[in-house]
């Protein structure tokens, strides 16, 4: 007699009648849910992270939901031209809002629309504006950035509708200044900012919305307010559920099952799991960001020779990339500033896939195959590096891994190595890799110095190719100085032909937006830009 | 009862060789992936990007059109060796300091078993990207970041069968009869450890080969275009519903592998019957 | 029992101590730091980082950086969130209930499948249902958890539309109904994946424990079946398994990480994903001085177990 045959069959008979019991009891739950379609009444976004503060000036992501709650001077609408917001209009030299001051300095007056309150009921005023530039400006606050306040020497409120900002010098990018909005000088003033959680979790605002509540870890639902200054019944959607969801399947998956209608930025490879969704619609738009592969001159001194630079980028077939791996989502681009700026040109010199060119320019820069292992060398030292790019991102893998093959055609060694977001950040910083596979997102207002000037090398800035040409770094200089706009858009035109000829780095595509959204959304525009696709969210409606 | 157990361990006995012969056959296939895969691991066909399993394909291919039979024949060369030496590692380490740690009991017994609760309370994340960003990844490294990733349970389980097991009275006869605290340790009560040992380690075999593919996240796995069954698996979630053997075969294998150390230990055990 | 108490938590104060130590180290010694983010914008300058270093103290030394926060520590001051400048317990405490929600009801779900499929496996070893709960056990084993929760996300969500995808709660906070219905998922994969290993262990240790000399001479005695298996053998057998279960559990109290982040669960693994991505590191050393501190008190629990289940361990476990 074995000891198994005495038990089990009353235990499995048990277990059975246990299953059973399950799931008769899971059955009257187990009717489909009834996932409530977008409405007027509620829209849900499934939103890729939570976000660290609402305080928009010391947020380090996205503004998305900030957006609908605080509005700034101006902002810029999806053509990225930079639009009247609170100020009544943008001022430029034309209309006098701006004033070059003989000492080097200039003067920006505000006009601010009247009759904008903040959602307490109090009015917005310059004092607010006056307010916020000396807040920025105080050491113990820590916000993401100071750009440009730290410039401004004073601000003048001559009346409540009007604010001048005393600049000690030019600064061109003036009209975004206050694209963050202001502060409202009555809730924090004499405050400790980065401790305000009252504010920075539920900060006062003059937008459409306000947050009703905030889940940690879960969401952040908005509310909008009664009485929106636009007046017009706007906005029309009451409700706006912002979901934190971190895992892109996760993402995906809500919409497909009809739990969250719209999200933001849908990574390309991603796009056949919603395009058959019915109820929705993919927003295509062309965005301000750049995909390139960064040379760092210093760590491979190969790289300081151009020959080798444009070897390396006659070497990729970046149509065929586009074409295959993104599927023709984006489009080719062949320098930093992308064809939505104002200031941006084709004609430059471009480098077009053509290996034996490649070949051709290596040999001559000296770099040939003496060993006969398919790798070119040099006095002795192989032509290899490694190609460093953010782990977690399935397309710039595969991107990586094709263009290690191509380049390895015309005999370079490649490795790649994945790393985390931060650790690429630290190593960006730093300029400490050989080349790095990475994007880009321009500001509205094409700044290049920073990347391209040959002072600009780290720490001092972000020139991670360690690129010094005398006559690039003096164009770049001249178009930070320069206000008047077709002299500025002659100056950066002249940089980015010269950018092209020195190929410094190798661009490779225009980092194209996919937006998904509910099909019977009225009044989605979409923006290219940093300001984030919820810039026109008092327009929105949802339609029959 | 002796006709009974005679029938039970037979066919366990073949299972567990046929287990073995299907081990063998996968770390053979793997050692000889160079020259039996039927295509260069890291040839890219763009135009032929995910496609269906097919005569010249037989597993398909993947997201760069490279052909999956042989991505899978390289990716069991580190996938195989970082699973299972990485679990000899982690049941070698894990056993000795279970066993001194049960049998000593006491200052060393404590001692030891703070260092184990130590050694669980540091999380393994932190601890991988530092290892990253200080070493070059490779396959013996996995295996020792691996292995040492996983000693800590088999610890806790051959303590705790100790404690229990030297209580008994074969211990105290074999004390009397003179036999030495080595001896003890290994003769006369190793084998009471054993089944947990070897759950412990089968176990530790599917883990690590999955805890490989989440290293590469932190650039301390392998590296594309490197392929391991675990990195293959996790690109294959972008396609999950609509290339599925992208997942299936790769998943297939951990699963033939993890199943194949299961039934070898459990004919091991049978044995003992 | 009070006296192994006292030992042990006089024994915790130098683990703690040494845990902490390393963790900072560690910690520290990851490539980047809480200003990281900050370079993301590029107008950022060295200046700029350079003051926000000095303000916050990430200038000095790292033995005093070390010893200020150990002393603040201790004192009960556990510092403000580099992310958010929010106090670093109520970042934590907010957080816990969820994670422990889900390790309960995982481990109660867990333990009920587990042993079922472990005794059944184990008195009825290489019988069929031994076999198929072997080969599904192990299916379960390699199937690596993000890919299970995406699969019952696509199964149970999208397709049959039963349950919700993800998410703690619906909108509002939902009632209880809604809660149970967001746990099932998150809970089911993770109780699945410890019973596919407990029982397992159950299996092996029981069948061991029924081929022991008592275990015959008891049936011998006459003593009936059920009592044999559920009082004795299980009895014995369970050692090993509650060894792995404390331990399971003690590991998940820093939060089932990939779980957690495929359903969107707002627990502490989230939360410490996202510290550690961003070098968050007062958030970080808090939650590493809780996860030892599980470590530490459950594997307290364990011994104390021990005792009960096999009273000849009693004497002096430590």
């Amino acid at each position: 007699m074995s000891v198994k045959a005495l038990v089990s069959r009353p235990v499995i008979r048990r277990l059975s009648a246990l299953a059973a019991i399950v799931l008769a009891a899971a059955g009257p739950a187990c009717a489909r849910r009834q996932a409530a379609g977008p409405s007027n009444d509620l829209l849900v976004v499934a939103y890729d992270r939570e976000p660290d503060t609402l305080n928009r000036f010391s947020t380090h992501i996205l503004e998305d939901i900030e957006t609908c709650i605080v509005e700034g001077l101006t902002t810029t609408d999806d053509k990225m031209n930079v639009v009247p917001l609170l100020a009544s209009e943008v001022p430029t030299l034309e209309n006098g809002g701006v004033r070059l001051r003989a000492d080097g300095g200039m003067d920006v007056w505000w006009k601010l629309r009247p009759g904008v309150a903040w959602h307490d009921g109090k009015p917005f005023t310059s004092a607010d504006v006056k307010f916020t530039v000396e807040a920025l400006n105080n050491p113990s606050y820590k916000p993401e950035s100071t750009d440009g306040f730290d410039r401004i020497a004073s601000v003048e409120t001559p009346d409540p509708l009007t604010a001048i900002v005393h600049y000690r010098e030019v600064y061109a990018p003036y009209a975004i200044q206050f694209v963050r909005g202001c502060f409202p000088r009555h809730v924090l003033a004499g405050r400790d900012i980065d401790r305000a959680t009252d504010y920075n979790r539920n900060p006062l605002g003059t937008g459409p919305y306000r947050v009703a509540q905030w889940r940690t870890g879960e969401h952040i639902l908005l509310e909008r307010v009664p009485n929106y200054w636009r007046g017009g019944g706007m906005p029309r959607i009451k409700r706006i559920l912002f979901k934190f969801l971190a895992n892109t399947n996760t993402r995906i998956n809500q919409l497909r099952s009809g739990e969250a209608h719209l999200t933001a930025l849908l990574p390309w490879d991603k796009l056949r799991d919603v395009e058959q969704v019915p109820g929705l619609v993919v927003h295509r738009m062309m965005g301000n960001a750049y995909e390139h592969i960064t040379l760092n001159q210093k760590s491979v001194p190969a790289f300081a020779d151009v020959r080798v630079r444009r070897a390396l980028a006659h070497a990729v077939d970046r149509r065929m990339l586009t074409r295959t791996i993104l599927n023709d989502l984006a489009p080719v681009i062949d320098g930093p500033i992308q064809p939505l700026s104002w200031a941006y040109t084709d004609q430059v010199r471009r480098y077009d896939y053509d290996p034996g060119r490649a070949r051709a320019l290596l040999d001559e820069a000296g770099w040939r195959d003496t060993g006969r292992d398919g790798i070119r060398e040099r006095d002795g030292r192989k032509l290899a590096f490694t190609l460093i790019t953010q782990a977690g991102f399935t397309i710039r893998e595969n991107i990586a891994q094709a263009v290690q093959r191509q380049w390895r055609e015309v005999g370079a060694d490649v490795r790649i190595q994945l790393q985390d977001g931060t650790t690429i950040s630290a190593r960006w910083f730093e300029g400490r890799f050989d080349a790095m596979l990475h994007w880009w997102q321009m500001p509205s207002d094409p700044e290049m110095t920073l990347f391209f000037a040959a002072d600009r090398v780290p720490p001092a800035g972000r020139n991670i190719n360690y690129l010094r040409d005398e006559a690039l770094t003096q164009v770049l200089y001249a178009s930070d100085r320069t206000v008047d706009l077709v002299e500025r858009r002659r100056l950066l035109q002249e940089a980015q032909r010269r950018i092209a000829e020195l190929a410094p780095e190798i661009p490779l595509y225009n980092i194209t937006r996919l937006d998904v959204v509910p099909a019977r959304l009225r009044n989605f525009r979409g923006n290219p830009t940093n300001t984030g696709i919820f810039w026109n969210v008092h327009e929105w409606e949802i339609g029959r | 009862m002796s006709t009974p157990r005679v029938r039970r361990v037979r066919p366990q006995r073949a299972a567990g060789r046929v287990a073995a012969a299907l081990l063998l056959a996968l770390i053979v296939l793997a050692a000889a992936a160079p020259a039996i895969a039927p295509y260069a691991p890291e040839a890219l066909d763009l135009a032929h990007r995910r496609a269906a399993p097919s005569p010249g394909h037989w597993f398909g291919t993947d997201e760069l059109g490279r052909d999956l039979l042989t991505r899978v024949l390289f990716g069991a060369r580190v996938t195989l060796a970082v699973g299972l030496l990485s679990a000899l590692v982690a049941a070698g380490v894990g056993v000795t300091v279970g066993a001194v740690s049960g049998y000593a009991g006491g200052f060393l017994d404590s001692a030891l078993m703070r260092f184990t609760d130590a050694m669980l309370a540091i999380p393994r994340l932190p601890l991988l990207m530092i290892a990253s960003a200080v070493v070059d990844p490779s396959v013996p490294l996995l295996i020792l970041i691996v292995g040492l990733a996983g000693w800590m349970e088999s610890a806790r389980l051959v303590r705790a069968e100790y404690l229990t097991l030297k209580e008994r009275e074969f211990v105290a006869a074999a004390h009397a009869a003179g036999a030495r605290s080595a001896r003890i340790i290994v003769r006369h009560l190793l084998p009471g450890a054993v089944p947990s040992i070897v759950v412990s380690m089968t176990l530790a075999v599917g883990r690590g080969m999955l805890l490989e593919s989440a290293l590469s996240f932190f650039g301390v796995g392998v590296q594309p275009p490197t392929p391991s069954w675990g990195n293959m698996l996790y690109q294959a979630q972008t396609t999950m519903t609509s290339e599925p053997w992208l997942a299936l075969f790769p998943g297939l294998f951990i699963f033939l592998t993890a199943l194949a150390v299961n039934l070898i230990g459990d004919g091991l055990t049978a044995g003992d019957e | 029992m009070p006296r192994l108490l006292v030992q042990r938590l006089l024994q915790a104060i130098p683990l703690l101590l040494i845990v902490s130590l390393l963790v900072f180290a560690l910690i520290h010694a990851a490539p980047g730091g809480p200003l990281t983010l900050y370079l993301s914008n590029p107008n950022v300058r060295p200046a700029d980082i350079e003051r926000l270093r000095r303000a916050l103290g990430l200038d000095q030394p790292l033995w005093q950086q070390y010893l200020a926060w150990l002393c603040a520590f201790v004192r009960g001051d556990w510092g403000y969130s580099y992310a958010d400048g929010r106090p670093v317990l109520d970042r934590l405490l907010e957080r816990l209930p969820a994670t422990l929600e889900l390790i309960a009801t995982s481990m109660a779900l867990g333990a009920l499948v587990a042993l079922p499929l472990g005794i059944v496996g184990a008195v009825r070893r290489h019988g069929w249902f031994d076999r198929l709960t072997t080969v599904l056990s192990f299916a379960g084993i390699s199937l690596p958890v993000f890919w299970f929760g995406l699969l019952l996300q696509l199964v149970f969500a999208v397709t049959l539309g039963w349950l919700p995808s993800s998410g703690r709660s619906g909108m509002g906070g939902g009632g209880f109904v809604d809660r149970v219905e967001h746990l099932v998922l998150p809970a089911g994969v993770l109780a699945l994946v410890h019973a596919a290993a407990w029982s397992r262990y159950l299996r092996a240790s029981m069948s061991q424990v029924l081929r022991q000399p008592f275990m015959i001479a008891a049936r011998a005695r006459g003593v009936p079946d059920r009592t044999l298996w559920l009082r004795h053998a299980l009895r014995n057998a369970l050692i090993p398994v509650l060894t792995v279960v404390l331990l399971d559990a003690a590991i998940m109290v820093s939060g089932a990480v990939v779980t957690e982040s495929v359903f969107a669960w707002p627990g502490v693994g989230s939360l410490f994903t996202e510290s550690l991505a961003r070098r968050d590191y007062t958030v970080l050393m808090a939650f590493l001085m809780l996860s030892s501190c599980a470590v530490v008190a459950l594997g307290l629990v364990a011994d104390l177990l021990y005792g009960r289940l096999d009273p000849r361990v009693g004497g002096d476990p430590s």
